[in-house]
């Protein structure tokens, strides 16, 4: 395995309006990962053609660029290398992220810290490339960590914060880090790419030639892997310990996003959450990725007209801020929850609504839960709508009314008309 | 010329697959930002694109307030269109709202009849500018740098100067003065039409 030697490059802070995606790739080349492995699919694509050209260009000295045949070869491909000791990288989405599966439950089981951005896109049939959260959520049990940004600055942040949880040796488990395609792919904005010796500090030194301490390939050290396991044996121990490794991680999300706040200045709430214009808020709005940037402007425009909202920014579904929810239900009387992607077959709402409601549901005098569906496959969600979202809340504690057009328990906004 | 002073002002990009209108988008978010604007976002609508095919795209360039909205612009401060016939599409005709200012690759003035009142309209011979200075890609000319030019004359947002800073960064230097020739005919060629 080559070694990078960390003096041989180095960049300054700088500003460049980029696309979402060259962030994502921008963060990998900060992390100094090692090995990258990839296949492209839409809207990740500029992801992985960017980092192939840091690369290629020798931006990136002593990263392994691996081309693979298909996403299945990619997750094996990211696996191996991370059980050799490396620290390492790859992007996908929507079907890409389908036909990993099998490996995503590889990559939680063996417990490698692997990130891997995800591009949120609806999930076909019908075709559909555009924003959509049923991807990632569709791997709510593989035992990864997944979060959602809601900026381009923060897919940046978020990939580098993702390192310092997931290497940290009380957690090591892989991490999704996902944002809506096409709205913070392909849209362009400044992002700071932070110092090279920044970066270094904050993040956890690269593995060295013993890898991580609970795994390794090594010929001098040869050992077994994926062994078949009797009902009687340690099955169940392992993946209960993967179950609390992933609760446990939570505190070090608060740390890691405690620490990136003090070294860089950028605060993204508790890590969990991030509250914006809770101050004696009466009702408030939940959501998650790009609409939560723009409701925040809604939550603006919404008090100017005097109605009492606010709203909370979901960043981890996995681990899942029971805490912090109960706190926040506790708080306000009416709790929206806005989702981007859809948990078919369930009358308590999209699937963030559902573990709103989970958390809730023992815990007396807490909100009410209205649960709203909205731009699903890409669908615009303007300003005006998610404005009229927070006057629904507002409507929905003063007199009760829930709207008329609700579908099985669910406000889905901005349908179009079907005969 | 004609400069709009507001927190967020909104431009939109009409063009055709293959015309840089996306890219153009994205130029000009660099130019505000460069020119001190204090947030930008360069949106362009992404379907199965083709060459020929119509294009949109959007940049917001804030002076002071953060721009926390990803949303379609529906209401633009201008509009640059780089292929006149797209205004023949009843869709695109529609989104020339009361008091918007159009720059248009035109050689001729526009037929304004169609247009709501206090339409403003300049115009500027991109293509033919393009095609004098051999300022061409495979499949016709590169429209996005002297629409720009024009952009930044009209608006006056931005100079020449902080063109030249962006298409270097973008483009290199060896490409820079063929990019700035097309810049500063556009530049100083643009007019009322």
């Amino acid at each position: 395995m080559t070694k990078v030697e960390l003096t041989d490059f180095v960049q300054n802070k700088e500003t460049q309006i980029i696309k979402g995606n060259v962030a994502a790739a921008n963060a990998a080349k900060s992390a100094r990962v090692q090995v990258i492995s990839a296949y492209p699919i839409t809207p990740q694509t500029t992801v992985v053609e960017k980092l192939s050209e840091f690369v290629d260009g020798g931006y990136m000295p002593g990263t392994q660029y691996i081309k693979m045949e298909s996403e299945h070869s990619v997750m094996a491909a990211t696996i191996g290398a991370s059980m050799a000791g490396t620290r390492t990288f790859t992007a996908t989405c929507g079907q890409g992220l389908f036909y990993m599966y099998e490996m995503i439950h590889w990559a939680a089981g063996v417990r490698l810290p692997i990130v891997t951005a995800i591009v949120s896109r609806g999930t076909a049939p019908p075709w559909n490339i555009w924003a959509d959260f049923s991807d990632v959520i569709s791997c709510r049990d593989t035992g990864w960590m997944s979060s959602f940004c809601a900026t381009h600055q923060e897919i940046y942040d978020e990939i580098l914060m993702s390192y310092k949880v997931c290497e940290d040796y009380d957690v090591l488990l892989p991490k999704f880090v996902a944002y809506g395609g096409f709205i913070l792919s392909h849209t362009s904005k400044p992002v700071i790419i932070e110092d090279q010796d920044k970066v270094d500090s904050f993040l956890p030194d690269l593995p060295d030639e013993k890898g991580w301490p609970h795994i390794w390939v090594d010929p001098e050290r040869p050992i077994m892997h994926g062994n078949l396991i009797m009902p009687s044996g340690f099955y169940s121990e392992f993946r209960m310990k993967l179950h609390i490794a992933l609760l446990e991680a939570k505190e070090k999300i608060k740390n890691a996003t405690k620490e990136f706040e003090k070294v860089f200045g950028r605060s993204y709430g508790n890590g969990l959450i991030q509250e914006y214009n809770m101050d004696n808020a009466e009702v408030a709005m939940l959501t998650y990725g790009d609409l939560a940037l723009q409701m925040e402007e809604a939550v603006d425009q919404v008090r100017e007209e005097g109605y009492k909202v606010g709203m909370v920014k979901l960043r981890h579904f996995r681990p899942f801020p029971t805490e912090e929810i109960i706190k926040l239900g506790k708080k306000v009387k009416v709790l929206g929850v806005v989702d981007r992607g859809i948990a078919f077959g369930s009358q308590t709402g999209g699937p963030v609504s559902c573990e709103v409601k989970t958390a809730l549901h023992d815990i007396e005098g807490t909100a009410k839960v209205f649960p709203m569906m909205n731009g699903i496959g890409g669908r615009e969600v303007s300003l005006e709508q998610q404005k009229n979202q927070l006057k629904l809340l507002v409507k929905y504690n003063e007199t009760g009314e829930l709207p008329k057009d609700m579908i099985h328990g669910t406000y889905w906004d901005g349908l179009l008309e079907v005969k | 010329m004609e400069k709009v002073e507001k927190d967020i002002v909104e431009i939109t990009f009409h063009g055709r697959g293959g015309q840089t209108s996306v890219t153009g988008s994205q130029l000009l978010a660099e130019c505000a930002y460069e020119e001190g604007f204090k947030d930008t976002i360069a949106i362009p609508i992404i379907g199965a694109e083709r060459r020929g095919a119509p294009i949109l795209a959007f940049t917001k360039i804030s002076k002071n307030k953060p721009i926390r909205t990803y949303d379609s612009v529906k209401d633009p401060d201008y509009m640059l269109i780089f292929d006149i016939s797209l205004l023949d599409i009843p869709r695109v005709l529609a989104t020339i709202k009361e008091g918007v200012i159009v720059i248009a690759d035109s050689v001729a003035p526009l037929d304004k009849s169609k247009f709501p009142d206090n339409v403003k309209v300049f115009i500027v011979d991109a293509t033919g500018i393009c095609i004098k200075r051999s300022f061409m890609h495979s499949s016709g000319p590169i429209l996005n740098i002297p629409m720009l030019g024009a952009f930044g004359k009209v608006s006056g947002y931005y100079g020449l100067d902080v063109m030249e800073k962006v298409l270097k960064k973008n483009f290199g230097e060896n490409r820079l003065e063929k990019n700035m020739r097309v810049a500063r005919d556009a530049y100083e060629s643009v007019k009322e039409g």
